[in-house]
């Protein structure tokens, strides 16, 4: 059973080949820095600041339990905090939105 | 003790002995489609009434949480020694009948002394893997039963050829094991790895994902590369394992065993592949064209499908083949192909197997998920394994050989012994369309008719570079030779070049 051919560029010369899946992945950029996400479900357990607080890169927004473990989870940029969407105790699921950053220009 | 009555009693100790973990837990086996261990390694591993089985007298000690009322028969693993072949192999085989084949610290001390067998005899080392795990009551115990055999693993390896069949659950610590040795081997439905199981991904992440899915045989044979061979019974993971075993000698210091010359069914002729440099073909079929009664026992068969990496004979003499695979991603180095050719070239590098590299590449894979991902360290691992390697290096360029990609692929530079290429080979920095649009790119901006100009460049770059003879006027290619002189201009090659490895001993580690 042989799987219709695709095509590949490469150096400009067009091949015609078959392209598995999984070897061509789009490039998703960076992840935006004004918003701040949980990289793995877990436990709030304590924010450490409030909106409108001026914040610097690296100073713990909030801790979240995940892992047996306490994960400070910090700013990239410095800033304003804008909307905190979490509370102390709430669970949250991997990626979801906690903290909004306004970025210094 | 009358002598009449210890024989006795002997046999009545060893007939329970060798039913394991007893009738019931054999019928459990049985019933998940499973061979029993001593029928994996009696009679779908080893040639007929050659086992000769050590340590199954052997009891753990243990006490803590009721173990001291417990009697595990062998301590879960069956070890010893037999012939594959009418060759000697050393052998464990863990007994999921026994207490689930977990690892406590009498079944390593067995494995332990097996494998310490095998160093001192210098023969292969087969492990059958079919374990639920450490055995959790004799906590650091077991634990360091890991370490010592992963140790072993390691001082072993490219001393002797280790082989791994995962034939069960083999999760957590356990697959470091396997994960050492040169071959692991996986059965569809039976074979499961993973360091963590679905539950706890499940837990920790919240995503929902199948045994099947997350380390079935499949899975570690397509997606992960952690297995190179996928097998859809355990009769036939046996059979791959014997036939891998013939193209190998017992350990590093012994020359690969040779067999009788035989032609291939389907000699290549002249024209193997197509004319357009742009049209893919399977590369499978050219290998086949030139060795040994075109059998062809490929590694790594499902994983990274761009680079195609195995054994071979030519005119009975074991080699170890790397090839570019134009029918997919038109045959580019990528990581995962890196990867694969590098650890496959070290493992022959280990034991004197001459190395034949067919080349048809038109170079990396683009692309910032490749980059990010490190192919510039991946893809130094080819360089580094063929540099090193001191076993014979031919290679046959039949196509593209594209610039990094063309070096990378055993060439002149990183120490071949013989470079051949055939008429339609081009050796470029890179493909004429990419040249053009880089040399006249100014040209072919003011041209009248860009596109007819661009397309003239391409030609003149075609015929000024797209062929063999600028690098074979430098001596980097040995000798230009048509596609149905291959075979034989290759057995001249191996009749003269020295077979051994004459560099210093290397280890085969996992890249």
């Amino acid at each position: 059973m042989e799987k219709e051919l695709d095509k590949l560029i490469i150096d400009g010369t067009e091949y015609v080949t078959e392209v598995p899946e999984c070897s061509i992945k789009p490039y998703e950029g960076v992840s935006d820095p004004s918003e701040i996400r949980a990289f793995i479900p877990g436990t709030i357990v304590e924010i450490k600041v409030s909106e409108g607080d001026m914040i610097e890169p690296g100073v713990v927004l909030l801790l979240l339990d995940a892992m047996k473990m306490h994960n400070e989870i910090c700013s990239r940029e410095s800033g304003l905090i804008g909307k905190i969407h979490v509370s102390s105790g709430d669970s949250v699921q991997k990626n979801q939105l906690l903290v909004n950053i306004i970025i210094n220009k | 003790m009358s002598i009449k009555r210890s024989v006795y009693d002997f046999l009545t100790r060893l007939s329970v002995k060798l039913k394991g973990g007893g009738d019931k837990a054999i019928e459990k086996q049985k019933k998940k489609g499973k061979n029993t261990a001593r029928e994996r390694v009696e009679d779908l591993l080893l040639d007929e009434d050659t086992f000769l089985e050590i340590d199954l007298f052997v009891e753990h000690s243990v006490k803590d949480f009721g173990m001291d009322r417990k009697d595990l028969v062998g301590d879960g693993v069956i070890t010893g020694y037999g012939k594959v072949h009418n060759r000697p192999v050393a052998v464990f085989a863990q007994d999921f009948t026994v207490a689930g084949g977990s690892l406590g610290r009498a079944h390593s001390k067995k494995i332990v002394k097996v494998m310490d067998v095998a160093a001192k005899a210098g023969i292969p080392l087969i492990g059958i893997n079919d374990s639920g795990g450490a055995r959790i009551q004799e906590g650091v115990e077991s634990l360091c039963g890991y370490g010592e055999i992963f140790y072993r693993n390691t001082k072993l390896s490219g001393v002797v050829p280790q082989f791994s069949v995962i034939l069960g659950p083999c999760a957590g610590g356990a697959v470091y094991s396997p994960a050492l040795t040169d071959f692991v081997f996986v059965v569809d439905r039976i074979s499961h790895m993973f360091i963590t199981g679905p539950q706890v991904i499940k837990t920790v992440l919240g995503e929902d994902i199948t045994q099947e899915e997350l380390g079935g045989a499949m899975t570690q044979a397509s997606i992960t590369g952690n297995a190179q061979f996928y097998a859809k019974s355990e009769t036939e993971a046996f059979n791959t394992l014997k036939k891998l075993l013939s193209f190998l000698p017992a350990n590093s210091k012994e020359l690969p065993p040779v067999s009788k010359p035989i032609p291939p069914d389907h000699p290549l002729g002249d024209d193997v592949i197509p004319d357009n440099r742009r049209q893919a073909y399977c590369v499978k079929e050219i290998i086949r064209g030139i060795v040994d009664a075109s059998d062809f026992l490929e590694v790594h068969e499902y994983y990274a499908r761009n680079m195609v990496v195995g054994f071979a004979r030519l005119a009975g003499q074991p080699i170890g083949i790397i090839a570019n695979q134009p029918r997919i991603l038109a045959g580019v180095l990528d990581i995962n192909a890196s990867d694969k050719a590098a650890r496959f070239i070290r493992f022959c590098d280990c034991f004197n197997i001459p190395l034949l590299t067919l080349v048809d590449t038109p170079g990396y894979l683009p692309g910032a998920d490749q980059e990010h991902a490190g192919v510039i360290r991946h893809g130094a691992k080819i360089l580094y394994a063929y540099s090193e390697a001191t076993v014979p290096k031919m290679t046959v360029i039949m196509r593209k050989a594209y610039g990094g990609a063309y070096i990378a692929m055993c060439s002149k530079h990183l120490g071949a012994t013989f470079v051949a290429s055939w008429p339609c080979g081009e050796i470029a920095v890179m493909g004429p369309e990419g040249a053009a649009n880089i040399i006249f790119r100014r040209e072919i901006a003011a041209a009248e008719e860009p596109e007819a100009y661009r397309q003239e460049k391409i030609r003149e770059y075609e015929e000024k570079f797209a062929n063999p003879y600028v690098a074979a006027k430098k001596g980097y290619v040995d000798t230009i030779i048509r596609s149905s002189e291959t075979r034989n201009t290759l057995i001249k090659v191996l009749s003269m070049a020295k077979q051994s490895r004459t560099g210093h001993p290397h280890g085969n580690i996992p890249l």
